[in-house]
């Protein structure tokens, strides 16, 4: 109460001064401008969908597969997108191109926040880790071996009943064969 | 707190079953593993019919520790099992799934492969 009763009364002086403070030490139109580009610094700083499927198709990435994540790891991601390169080579030039991407987008910020990648030495299955897109790109044999569009994909379905696995687990009890008179339990 | 001889369980596919630490990857005179860090292990018991077999030396992540781990925000999280994830030298895991609950702090580590094979995120 004496919180609320504070807060409200510490509020009121602040809100009849912001008015003044707007008309005449801030423009209004300063302040929105200041405003919009703040948000647009903290979209720049990674890729989104769209122009990761054009850097993916410029560098002619096979079999491009986008999944919205399910639910227990929608915390930490939206989208996981799978790309094939035909080489080592290929999987690096995917992941070098969407970081070149990265950075072109970012030109003139002050600091330039780069996604993080990892695996990009050996070229067989690199992350770039932007924010909330996840971007795996395997060559081939990677991704036939870790198989991620089966585990990203099955997580959701594994939750409606199977039919036969139903009837598989149902309990059968042993059949009583012993002589001894069964002891009633009260 | 994983040290040289610490028994851990395989959170993976890889067809190990326990290992046990010989040495820790990071500093020459570290005491303690945490979660995150990658230590030399040698395989104690494994599946049959895979490819790793038991006494082989491979490394591995540590993803789950009986220590709790501390966030900036309050939280602690801690598990009932010591466990780490088989990996190769250049960090690719050598098995295609991973069992259990995983920390987040892996994907800040630079482990985002494991943490996208992972089941579940804590």
């Amino acid at each position: 109460m004496w919180a609320a009763l504070r807060s409200r009364s510490s509020s009121s002086p602040f809100s009849s001064l912001h008015p003044w403070k707007q008309g005449i030490a801030v423009p209004p139109g300063l302040n929105l401008t200041a405003f919009s580009s703040s948000s647009i610094t903290t979209n720049k700083a990674f890729l989104s969908l769209q122009e990761i499927q054009t850097v993916l198709n410029d560098v002619r990435a096979d079999d491009v597969k986008v999944l919205s994540v399910p639910n227990t790891h929608a915390d930490w991601a939206d989208y996981v997108v799978l790309a094939t390169g035909r080489s080592t080579w290929h999987v690096k030039n995917i992941a070098q191109a969407l970081i070149y991407k990265a950075k072109q987008k970012q030109k003139g910020v002050d600091r330039k926040v780069l996604p993080s990648v990892e695996g990009q030495e050996e070229g067989k299955w690199i992350v770039i880790d932007s924010g909330k897109i996840i971007v795996h790109a395997l060559d081939e044999k990677a991704r036939e071996y870790y198989n991620l569009e089966s585990l990203w994909t099955t997580e959701t379905s594994q939750k409606d009943p199977n039919p036969e696995l139903e009837k598989a687990f149902v309990k059968i009890r042993p059949k009583n064969n012993s002589k001894k008179p069964v002891r009633k339990v009260a | 707190m994983i040290q040289p001889q610490t028994h851990l369980n395989v959170a993976d596919n890889s067809g190990a079953r326990q290992l046990m630490c010989i040495r820790i990857i990071g500093a020459s005179n570290r005491r303690y593993a945490h979660i995150g860090d990658v230590i030399v292990a040698v395989i104690k018991e494994a599946i049959p019919n895979t490819p790793l077999k038991k006494s082989e030396v491979i490394r591995a992540v540590i993803v789950r520790t009986c220590k709790e781990l501390k966030r900036d925000n309050g939280m602690i999280l801690r598990y009932d099992d010591n466990a780490a994830v088989v990996i190769d030298q250049e960090g690719n895991p050598k098995g295609t799934r991973i069992f259990g609950a995983i920390a987040r702090e892996l994907r800040q580590l630079n482990f985002t492969k494991i943490v996208s094979l992972a089941p579940e995120v804590l």
